[in-house]
Parts: structure tokens; sequence; C-alpha cells
């Protein structure tokens, strides 16, 4: 069983480094072709032709912070769906399909809620 | 130490506690707030590889997707909707006598659980014996029914107290929901849109 | 497979925390979610009646205590108990929030909607007997209860309130639950049960070091969560810069539920192990009795002075385990031990409820909660000034008020135990006393007795009514405080309770 899971692993280690060597092998194969002339204007902010104003760092309005919070909320329900749904099959099979499957429907439902709340209050409107 | 050299899993623990290490000391002295957190990013994933070699891989992808996919993203939005650019800022450094508390509590702390750690287990080989997400899943439906439906309403109510702390309140918040969201606005915020 | 039946409770109040949820989405007026909030408790109140009544009625088929999910959650005459504390608790702190909530433009819906599921949190810690359970039941309890703290937006107080309370709460929860894996990982058992059997010979092997680490933290964090000294940090900013309801019920429900949670694992699960914190609870009752009353001494505000005061009275709520586990007593002579503290907790709540009841009402008035702009305050509301009287003195334990009796209970039981160290902690209770009784006097006396100070617009104030919600609040409170006062044997029926826990232990 370890070494079963290890191997699992190993696979998909080999496949992020051959991922990354033909990434880096293509960064490294343009830096060594292309051509390189550094000038200022070239490393300028781009901003659509016009001269860039002011610091690079500017505040975003609080409504990005809602979105991701909601992101937050739901990624965490989804964490505990994974379990749940290797588990369905084998609780079904011992008769308790039923149990499982409301459970999960309560889980998602109560958050779901939340969701309605959000768009009835209207806080995912984009003024 | 030859021995300990020979096994395959001490190299790749080697090679994942490294970065580790470096991005939770990076992330502590950066004095740019968005570079902390990039090396928090370091360290989390490392985290989680350490997770995967000890066998506890719905740990590790919980990690994978909660905190680096979703914690960091909202670390990131809440440094960004801070007013003063927060990139540099040297209010934000400790004074020495501060640090050197932090320092010594830490380091104290460290002490005292590698102490614990090393008395309580020694030379103890770990038995790699992964436990797989559905035997997670298993207890979770029979053992841990009533947490798993209570953590449901935990982020239901953070969700909730979050939005209604995090935006901006109508003129009446009393009032009955027609007028609510349909706030004014008339407001001036600098917005991180170009043209 | 599942007893509907004994989850009753829960099932209903987590109905009631998304009905006024959806009642707050619905085009109604408001207070209707504070409504269908109070309802929902009325009605969380029937199944806890009928589980403690079982063998009276004819459709309840089981007696003594149910377990569920391998002794993970039980329900039995204690939790019981405890959950029909923190239903009537609650009832009366979503009454005190009505009339402050409305009065200042606050959101409604969702305030009820936090403070319900908050004390559906503290009702699953009272069933709660394993690590996880218990640990989401105090997130639980605690989550909302950060929110709410910060619900006055745009003042600074608040968010300072707010703020505090959480990187407090976030680093005791994160310490709490460190301790907790390390437990786990020791004994490698879950529940209560089995963490107690694993741990017997533990401290003798290599393992000890993780296993104290473990233990220690974990009643560390519950330590904060109960605002024990040296711990209690946070409470006065806290108490002070949160909404008054909100203090309210911080002061009550959610540090009961630290109570009940610290006391359940200690018992339960550290049973074998009480070397390790029975010195820990003396030290930490003695000290928030002592630290909380010198610093209350010197307030100048009711609502810090009530901050401090609930950090004494909890060190008092703690005296009896103290003294308990100083004398080595153990087995089913407890009782007397949990017996006091329940009754302290229910008496506790009584009272502080009632004491915050009429801070609300008054700070309503005078828009200050100065010690100072309360002079005279009998003069122009003779009945607020009153009740003011009576909370008071029922916290600083004078007969025939209810608080007498349980100060009486817990010096009993301190007493009862009779060893050394546990008479030196009933001194330290009994001077204690009489430090508290001296600050809850001077603030009834400057209310009663002083003149009242220039600036307070006494016709205005005779004018204003206390909303009808406070009202009813403040009546439910002053019963409790005086019937149990003159009757107490009403609530000896506690003693069950206290009985079930101990012959457990």
């Amino acid at each position: 069983m370890p070494n079963q899971y290890f191997g699992d692993y190993i696979t998909v280690l080999v496949f992020m480094a051959v991922g990354a060597i033909i990434v880096g092998g293509a960064v490294v194969a343009a830096s060594l072709l292309a051509p390189n002339h550094p000038n200022k204007t070239k490393s300028e902010i781009y901003e659509c032709g016009i001269n860039p104003v002011g610091g690079g760092w500017s505040q975003s309005h609080i409504r990005y912070y809602i979105f991701a919070l909601l992101f937050l909320i739901f990624d965490v329900e989804a964490i505990f769906i994974f379990p749940w749904a290797l588990k369905v099959e084998s609780f079904a099979e011992a008769g308790m399909g039923g149990f499982i499957f409301v459970e999960m429907v309560i889980f998602i439902v109560i958050l779901l809620l939340g969701l309605v709340y959000a768009i009835r209050k209207g806080v995912l409107r984009w003024e | 130490m030859n021995d300990w050299l020979t096994q395959a899993e001490n190299w790749a623990f080697i090679l994942i506690a490294l970065p580790m290490v470096l991005g939770a000391w990076r992330s502590v002295t950066s004095r740019n707030v968005v570079h902390s957190v990039l090396f928090l990013v370091i360290t989390l994933a490392a985290s989680a590889a350490l997770f995967l070699l000890l066998g506890a891989e719905f740990v590790a992808w919980s990690v994978v997707l909660v905190y680096i996919g979703a914690v960091i993203v909202l670390f990131l939005f809440g440094i960004m909707i801070t007013r003063a650019p927060l990139g540099m800022e040297t209010e934000l450094s400790h004074s020495n006598q501060t640090k050197l508390g932090a320092a010594l509590v830490s380091g104290a702390l460290f002490a005292l659980i590698t102490v614990a750690v090393i008395t309580g287990f020694g030379e103890t080989e770990i038995v790699s014996n992964p436990t797989r997400t559905s035997e997670i899943g298993q207890s979770m439906f029979e053992r841990f029914v009533i947490p798993f439906e209570v953590v449901s309403v935990v982020l239901l109510a953070a969700l909730i107290g979050g939005i209604v702390l995090a935006r901006r309140d109508p003129a009446e918040p009393g009032d009955s929901s027609s007028s609510l969201g349909g706030a004014q606005s008339a407001h001036v915020t600098a917005e991180g849109g170009e043209a | 497979m599942i007893d509907y039946h004994a989850l009753a409770p829960e099932l209903i109040l987590a109905g009631t925390v998304m009905a006024v949820l959806i009642v707050d989405m619905l085009p109604v007026r408001k207070h209707w979610t504070a409504v269908v909030g109070l309802l929902g408790l009325f009605a969380t109140v029937v199944p806890i009646l009928t589980l403690g009544f079982c063998e009276s009625l004819d459709f309840c088929d089981y007696s003594g205590s149910r377990e569920m999910f391998g002794g993970s959650y039980v329900i039995d005459a204690f939790s019981l108990a405890l959950k029909g504390l923190f239903i009537g608790s609650a009832f009366v702190a979503v009454l005190l929030s009505v009339g402050y909530l409305e009065s200042n433009r606050f959101w409604q819906g969702e305030f009820y909607f936090l403070m319900l599921a908050s004390v559906l949190g503290a009702l699953v810690m009272a069933s709660s007997r394993d690590l996880v359970t218990m640990f989401v039941g105090l997130e639980l309890v605690t989550g909302p209860t950060f929110l709410m703290a910060g619900w006055r937006k745009g003042e600074a107080r608040s968010n300072e309130a707010a703020l505090k309370f959480f990187i407090i709460g976030v680093l005791s929860a994160a310490v709490l639950l460190f301790g907790m894996s390390l437990v786990y990982g020791v004994t490698g058992e879950l529940t209560f049960t089995g963490i107690r059997a694993g741990s017997v010979g533990v401290l003798d092997g290599d393992l000890s070091g993780l296993f104290i680490i473990g233990v220690l933290f974990t009643i560390l964090g519950f330590a904060f969560k109960v605002s024990a000294v040296p711990f209690h940090f946070w409470t006065p900013d806290t108490y002070e810069g949160a909404p008054t309801p909100v203090t309210a019920y911080l002061s009550v429900i959610s540090k009961t539920a630290g109570f009940v949670g610290l006391l359940a694992i200690c018992y339960l699960a550290f049973g074998e192990v009480t070397t390790l914190w029975g010195t820990g609870l003396w030290v930490l009752a003695a000290l928030s009795m002592t630290v909380g009353n010198l610093i209350a001494l010197r307030q100048t505000n009711v609502v810090r002075l009530l901050g401090y005061s609930s950090i004494a009275q909890g060190g008092f709520i703690l005296v009896p385990f103290g003294a308990a586990i100083a004398a080595d007593v153990t087995g089913s002579d407890l009782e007397e031990a949990f017996f006091a503290t329940v009754t302290y907790l229910v008496i506790y709540a009584f009272m502080n409820l009632g004491a915050f009841g009429v801070v609300i009402a008054v700070g309503n008035r005078l828009r200050s909660a100065e010690i100072k702009d309360w002079a005279g305050l009998f003069s122009y509301a003779p009945g607020l000034a009153t009740m003011l009287g009576l909370f008071f003195f029922s916290l600083a334990g004078i007969p025939p008020l209810a608080g007498w009796f349980a100060k009486f209970v817990m010096f009993r039981s301190v007493l009862a135990s009779g060893s050394g160290w546990a008479g030196a902690l009933a001194v330290v209770a009994a001077v204690n006393s009489v430090i508290a009784f001296y600050y809850y006097s001077k603030v009834v006396v400057s209310a009663f007795m002083e003149k009242v100070p220039d600036g307070v617009p006494v016709a205005e104030i005779r004018e204003q009514r206390t909303a009808p919600s406070l009202q009813f609040a403040l009546v439910l409170t002053t019963i409790g405080v005086v019937v149990i006062g003159f009757y107490p044997t009403l609530i000896s029926g506690l003693a069950e309770a206290a009985k079930t826990f101990a012959s457990g232990f």
C-alpha cells in the first residue's frame, strides 16, 4: 500500500519535472537566442500609451473582498464534498444511502442560504 | 547518519523542509507585505508536500485548495483594500525590543517542543501508512456527523457576518429590505483599474 | 441510529437560526426576526423538558444518559441543565438586544442570526464528549461573537473591541488546537473516555513531555475563553467597546460555554493526570478573584467595572474545583463541587444579565456609562435605580438575594473538602467577597444618595420609557434573583445534574 501510494505521487512528480524542464528550457533558450537591448522606456509600466501617473499601488474597492470571502467559504465547502463523494456508494450499499445523501443536502442547503442572502441583499450587484 | 541518508524519504524531506524554513523566515523578515504573503505560499506549499510525504493526502490537498487557493487571495485583497500603500512602510516595522521579545518567546517555544518531540520519539522510525480520503469520509459520516453539520453553520455565520461588516451601510439599515442594497452610489474611491 | 428526540433541542434551534435568516430576507419589518428567534428559543425548551423529565412521561422510553456516535455526543442530566441555562440566558440576551438595536439603526436580522448560531454552538458544547465536536462547538460559540463585538461599525471603540477579541480569540483557538492535536497524538484517542483510558501511565513514559504540553495548551486555550487571570487582557477593552447586549452575551453565555468545556475536558479527559492541572486551577481561581476585584476597585466606568467583576466572578466559579483538586477529592464526592459550580453559573447568569439590562436602560437615557454621571439616579429613575441595587447587591452576595445562595454553596463545597489548601482558597474567596462588596455598593450608594450632577437632563429622562422588551428582560431577571434568593430549593434539582456528571468521573 505505501509503495503504491508513493508510486502514484512519483508519477505526478515526474510529470511536474517534465513540465518544468519544458517551460524552463523555453525561457533559457529565449534568453540565449533573443536580442537584448534594455532601455528605460521599455521597462516602464504600460498604460495604453499614456504616461503612467502615481505609484503602482492603489487602493481597491472593498467589494472585491466580499467576493474573495464568498470564494473562501465555498472553497471550504467543496473540500468537504470530496470525502463524501468517495463514500456515497459504499454507504448506499450498506443501506444508508438516504442518510448520507440527506446529510450532504443539509450541509449544502445551509451554505446556499448564505448565497441567497448575498444575492437578496444586493451585495453581489456590481454598482 | 549514513543510514539516514540512504533513504529516499529523508532526501525528499530535506528538499521540502529547506524551502519551507526559508519561506517562513522571509515571510517574517520581508519588509514588503505582499512579498510576505508570497513567501507564505512557499511555506504552505511545502507543508502540503510534507503532509503528502506523511501519507495525509486529504490534508495536503486541503491546504493547497483552501490556504494557497483561497486564504492567500483573501490576504492579498485584505492588503489591497487598505488605504495607504503598505509596501515599504516603516511604521509597520517593530522596534528592536519587540523583535527581541518575539524572538525569545518563539525560540523558547521552539526549544520546548523540539525537546519534547525528541525525547518522545527519538529514534522511532515513521511507518508510512497513508490515510486515504475515503477513510476520512467513513469516519466523518459515522462518528462526526454533528461536527460536520455544525461546520456548515460556522461557515454560514462567517459569511453573513463578514458581509455585514465588510459592506457599505445603506442609508437606513433598519428599514425593510427594499431599501437595502440600493445604496447611494456617489462615492469616490481610487479603484485599481486602468483604461 | 440517530436519536432524534435527544437531538431535538439542537435541531429546533438550528431550524430557528435558519428561519431568522429567511425572515430577514423577506420584505417584513425587521423586528419579526427577533420574534421568530424568541419563539424558536421557547420551542427549544420543550424537548429539553421532555428529555429532563423522561421517566415520568409515557411516550419517552429512555432514562438516564443517552450516548450517540460512539460516546462522542452525550445527553445526560448535566448537559440538559446547561442547555436549559443557555437557552434561558439567550432568551434574555435577545430581549436585551431588541431595544438597543432599534434605537441605533443597526443591522438586526443578521445580529439575531449570529447570536442564535452562537447559542447553538453552546448547546453542542454542553453535549460534546470528544475533542473534534468540542472544538467545532467552541468555534461556533466564539466565531459569531467576534463579529457581533464589531457591530457598531462606524465607531473606533467597537472596531478595537472586535479586533482585540478576534486576535486573542484566534490565538487561543490555535493554542487549544495544537494542545488537542498533541493529546490526540499521544493517546491516539479523540473521545474523552478514550483519552482518559489512554493516558494511564503516560506520564512515566517517553511521551510524557508531549502529553504535558498538550494538556497545558488545551487548558490554556480554555483559560483565554473564560478570561481567567492572567489570560484576561482582552476582556475589559472588548466589553467596553462592544455593544452592551453583546457584552452581556459574552460575559454570560460565551463564558459559561468556556467553563463547560474546561470542566468536561479536565475531569473527563484528563482525570488521570490531575497533578498536571490541579494546582493550575487553584492558581487561576485565586488570581482571577484577586486581580479582577482589585482592578475593578479603580474603575470609573460601569461597563468596565462589570467586565472586571465578571473576571472575578469567573474566579469564584473555579473555586470549588481548585479546592476539590487541592483536597484530592475524587469520585462521587465531587458532586458537591459540580453542584456548587452549576448553581453559581445559573445564578450568575440571572444577575449579570440583569445588571447589563440596567446598564443598557440607563445608558440609553444618559448616553454615558461613567459612574459619576449615574449619581442620584434614584431621584429621577427610581425603578431602574432599585433594580441596579438589586442586581449589584446580588452580585456582591448579600442575603436574601440569589447571589447569596451561590456564594453559600461555593463556600460549603470548599469547606466540605476540608484541606489546608482548600481552606486557604476559602480565605482568599472571603477576602474578595468583601472587596467586591465595597465597589458594588459604591455604585449603588452613589446612585441612591448623591446629588444629580449638572448637565443631566432630568426632566427629559423622566419622560423616556424603557423599551418593552427590555422591561420584560429586567422583570424576568429580577424575579429570578429574588425568587431563587428566597427559595433556593427551586434549583436544587441541579444536584441531580451534578450527580450524573460526578458519577462519570
